[in-house]
């Protein structure tokens, strides 16, 4: 198994690190009483840097999805621990788990179903504050229309609804929400797939400003392995619900040990690459 | 077939919550129909408690409840206290007319809704289709209530239908042809109302089902391959466009028996429905329940024969 | 009663129109004709009560511009009872005293919303002569003013019931979409059960339950309770389908993300996606109950006289004399028509616009 990118004489202490984290899922067939347990992951064992990025490529499947749901605490593992700060989040309950909820925050791949189509922006970036009870009225509404400004969205448009915006622009509010509560990291649920190209390149440099400013470490769930290898610092390989590597970008690309990692590898080709076949 | 034995378990569930239900509701009346004659000073107490006994009106209700229960399962409904006799005669003959009424105006219906429903889709959007969907929606506005005494209206002003009842006098002394006429004469008005208070949905929903099986492929497909559009429509589409009306049939039974009710009491028809009217303002228990629990049978019993068709004809059910 | 779910799209000669023009209008003309059953006091020239036993069945008074000789006049009028007294047709032409219409009249006290009072009524004539608009019935009792006040009786319980049926249609909606599991279940079973039964049927059971003798309110408030209590079955899985749909939608997941409780998540996210469902619903169940209650009383088991419930003023209908010779009397009855049209059409264009509003 791997230790990691850093695991030579590591001087980093990790933000964020899972053990041994696992989740099935019990479902019974109809018109039968038989239960399948069906995995969607096992045994994974990451850690997330301060302020770096860690990829997480592999196969679509609800695999990857799932793993950050649970890391976002939207869902509970099975197995396994999540420690952050000294504390394991799979345990929490209650009090403490509401309070925890401000250290990681999801961002999901469709901004368009994950925006209440009838809250005005400021009311949408405001929500977790409102949520987790902070500040007045106005103090909310003075921090939401400084997010705006952050993500390079115009405060003026701080009564706008959801679908006045354009995809990238949704994305942005997104972004604008989930740091609202001032979380350390970032999961973004291939956050990116769905934009253009010219919003993916926007958003990413976006993203490793904001990393810059406020040190943020983001978990990326990616299938596009060229964002990847622009953005992240360590990637990890899953399939068939198991991490099978993870290493840093350089030396995965540059080294692929697993047999999935290379096929990955293989049939992401180059735009070059491509035209340079056709035209032989 | 576990399907079908899965719809007749549940069947029997429902009807079992509804005698619960139906008995327990009466039971919750304070009072019963012994109540105003205890108000007549001339008749003692002593005496009507006896009554009350006698008709076992002073048991706890799970004992009422399970002698009910288990009389109903013997063929035994109770007596009626209005009428002196018991309630299951009584009920089999207003529920026979009842059915007579609701079943010919559900063929009826039927029979007419389809040709009209795959005419208005075949010919959608043009003059005949719009004007059908004028008179259906204009039909579909009028309440059934003022549509029904409209009819009562016009019966009473041209005379050409009789105003009520199921025969007239001397009935009995009229040849086969005689009453059959006779009874088609009476069943006329009735049965057009109910026809005329169910139809619009019926066609408006073949219509649209109709709509919705005609812009699927495989029908453009069988119009490209040069195949007759009469044959397109009955032979392709319809069957297909079956499923959602025969679920719908199901549902047309349950609207046809709640109208009838109506149609009975306005033109004077001798169904179930004013023999429940006057049981509930007598308070005669039995009567009620027994009516209820009737048309709460006839309707299950509808809805089976719409799962069994849908069985039959649905390829997917049978799947499973 | 439509039993089936009136999702068909409706009426053809609104095809004109654009559905926000038809809601408007439909809405404009309900509010109206609230208004003017609201204050019936005021439109009406007479009280519902109010018998007059020398004029049974008298047919709708003439309002005339010209009077036998010939003249003129801008005041409108009417000519009083005959000295021969009363009698149902022909009385017409009773005596030559011209009685003209007036405007805002003192008459029979009434109360504004049951609490102000006040004599001032539209418009009236004076003694000895009437001014029937839609006739009198058998008690000498004018029908418009009956009409007016029945509105109150009848859309009031109509609007209660449906009210009422939606509310219970949430709250089980709402518990068994949101829960799930055995609740659901449960609820769902439960509310089978009333969908599957003729409801009209189920009515009259209820209602056989209640004890007969027992002040009009007391039966209106029960009747309202019952048509209430049944009708929810519909809304209800209608409400639990947009929940249900709706608490996966990522933005909730979102929220429940920051930390959010379950009450919050469905006041704040949840439920506003059901007030579409919930507006078409009311819309399309308070003709339903209007109806039920005109069905009820007209039966003998609704609000009795001296109410005026609409039902009550159909009852006589039921009678060959009434029917053969007493044409105004079914005025009443086809007066609803107009109403119902307003009502669906309403409804029809609330489905439309919601359908094509993106959730």
């Amino acid at each position: 198994m791997n230790s990691g990118p850093r695991s030579n004489g590591s001087q980093l202490e990790p933000l964020l690190r899972v053990s041994g984290l696992g989740k099935h899922y019990v479902q019974r067939r109809p018109f039968s009483r038989a239960k399948i347990a069906v995995d969607a992951f096992r045994d994974v064992s990451l850690a997330i840097f301060p302020g770096k990025t860690l990829a997480v490529v592999g196969e679509s499947g609800a695999g990857k999805s799932s793993l950050a749901r649970c890391i976002a605490l939207l869902e509970r593992p099975t197995t396994g621990t999540i420690e952050l700060a000294g504390t394991n989040l799979a345990a929490l309950n209650g009090k403490a788990l509401f309070s925890m909820r401000r250290e990681v925050q999801l961002i999901f791949q469709d901004p368009s179903s994950a925006l209440n189509p009838r809250l005005t922006a400021c009311e949408i970036i405001a929500e977790p504050l409102l949520i987790q009870c902070e500040g007045t009225n106005s103090q909310r509404r003075a921090r939401a229309l400084q997010l705006m400004e952050q993500v390079g969205l115009d405060p003026a448009w701080e009564r706008k609804r959801p679908l006045e915006f354009s995809g990238g622009q949704r994305q942005r509010l997104a972004i604008a929400r989930a740091l609202a509560l001032g979380p350390h990291l970032l999961i973004l649920d291939e956050a990116l797939s769905n934009l253009d190209a010219a919003n993916q390149t926007l958003i990413l440099k976006l993203l490793t400003e904001l990393q810059l400013a406020h040190s943020l470490s983001f978990l990326h769930i990616s299938h596009d392995l060229r964002l990847v290898s622009e953005f992240a610092d360590d990637v990890a390989v899953m399939y068939q619900g198991r991490i099978v590597e993870w290493k840093s970008t350089r030396n995965l690309f540059a080294s692929p040990e697993h047999s999935y990692t290379r096929e990955l590898l293989a049939s992401a080709r180059s735009v070059e690459s491509i035209l340079l076949e056709r035209s032989a | 077939m576990r399907y079908l034995a899965q719809r007749f378990v549940h069947s029997a569930l429902l009807l079992f919550a509804v005698s619960i239900f139906s008995f327990a509701i009466l039971q919750l009346a304070p009072g019963d129909y012994f109540t105003p004659i205890r108000l007549n000073p001339q008749i003692s107490a002593h005496t009507v408690a006896a009554l009350r006994s006698q008709f076992g009106l002073d048991k706890p209700f799970p004992i009422r409840y399970g002698h009910w229960l288990h009389s109903v399962l013997h063929g035994d409904f109770g007596t009626s206290f209005a009428y002196g006799t018991p309630v299951a005669p009584l009920l089999a003959v207003r529920a026979r007319n009842t059915l007579l009424l609701t079943g010919t105006s559900l063929l009826l219906a039927w029979l007419l809704a389809i040709p009209l429903g795959i005419g208005s889709a075949a010919h959608r959007g043009k003059w005949s289709d719009r004007a059908g969907g004028i008179v259906t929606s204009s039909l579909l506005t009028v309440p059934d209530l003022v549509l029904f005494l409209a009819l009562l209206l016009l019966a009473v002003r041209t005379g050409w239908f009789p105003t009520g009842g199921m025969m007239s006098a001397g009935f009995e002394d009229l040849g086969i042809g005689g009453k059959a006429r006779d009874l088609a004469i009476h069943l006329f008005l009735p049965a057009l109302g109910l026809v005329l208070a169910t139809l619009p949905p019926l066609v408006r929903h073949v219509r649209s089902a109709m709509i919705e099986v005609l812009e699927a492929p495989f029908v453009r497909a069988a119009r490209a391959h040069g195949i007759p559009e009469r044959r397109v429509l009955l032979r392709y589409a319809l069957p297909v466009a079956a499923n959602p009306l025969i679920t719908l049939f199901g549902y047309s039974i349950a609207a046809m028996l709640s109208t009838s009710l109506l149609v009975e009491m306005v033109l004077s028809w001798p169904g179930v429905g004013p023999l429940l009217v006057d049981a509930i303002l007598a308070k005669d228990v039995y009567v009620v329940v027994g009516a209820v629990m009737l048309s709460s049978v006839l309707l299950v019993a509808g809805n089976l024969v719409a799962d069994a068709l849908l069985f039959a004809t649905d390829p997917r059910i049978r799947m499973d | 009663m439509h039993y089936f779910s009136r999702q068909i799209r409706g009426f053809g000669w609104t095809d004109v129109l654009t559905q926000r023009q038809k809601l408007a209008w439909a809405v404009v003309a309900l509010a109206a004709f609230s208004g003017v059953v609201l204050f019936a006091g005021f439109f009406a020239p007479y009280d519902f009560a109010t018998q007059d036993r020398d004029t049974p069945f008298a047919p709708p008074t003439a309002i005339h511009f010209v009077d036998a000789g010939g003249t003129f006049h801008i005041r409108p009028f009417v000519y009083g009872p005959g000295d021969s007294g009363q009698s149902a047709e022909g009385s017409a032409q009773g005596s030559d005293q011209r009685y003209p219409l007036r405007w805002f009249v003192r008459g029979a006290a009434y109360k504004i919303a049951g609490l102000a009072t006040s004599r001032v009524h539209l418009f009236g004539v004076e003694r000895p002569a009437r001014i029937f608009l839609m006739g009198s019935d058998g008690y000498g009792r004018d029908q418009l003013s009956r009409f007016l006040y029945g509105g109150q009786i009848s859309l009031l319980a109509g609007l209660i019931a449906a009210i009422l049926s939606v509310s219970i249609g949430i709250l089980v909606g709402g518990i068994a979409g949101y829960y799930g599991g055995w609740i659901d279940e449960l609820l769902m079973r439960g509310g089978e059960l009333f969908l599957a039964l003729p409801w009209l049927y189920l009515l009259f059971a209820v209602r056989a339950a209640l004890p007969l003798h027992i002040s009009q309110w007391q039966v209106f408030l029960l009747l309202i309770s019952v048509m209430g209590l049944i009708g929810w079955a519909r809304p209800a899985r209608l409400i639990r389908g947009v929940v249900l749909s709706a608490k996966e939608r990522n933005f909730v997941l979102a929220a429940r993300g920051f930390g959010a409780s379950d009450a919050y998540l469905l006041r704040r996210h949840v439920l506003p996606q059901t007030y579409a469902v919930l507006l078409t619903q009311v819309t399309l169940l308070v003709p339903q109950y209007v109806l039920a209650e005109v069905t009820l009383t007209f039966l003998g088991l609704g609000v009795g006289e001296p109410m005026p419930s609409w039902g009550a003023l159909l009852t006589s209908l039921q009678q060959y004399s009434v029917l053969s010779s007493y044409w105004w009397m079914f005025l009443p009855a086809l007066l609803l028509i107009p109403l119902f049209v307003v009502f669906y059409s309403a409804a029809d264009a609330l489905q439309e616009l919601h359908k094509s509003v993106p959730l």
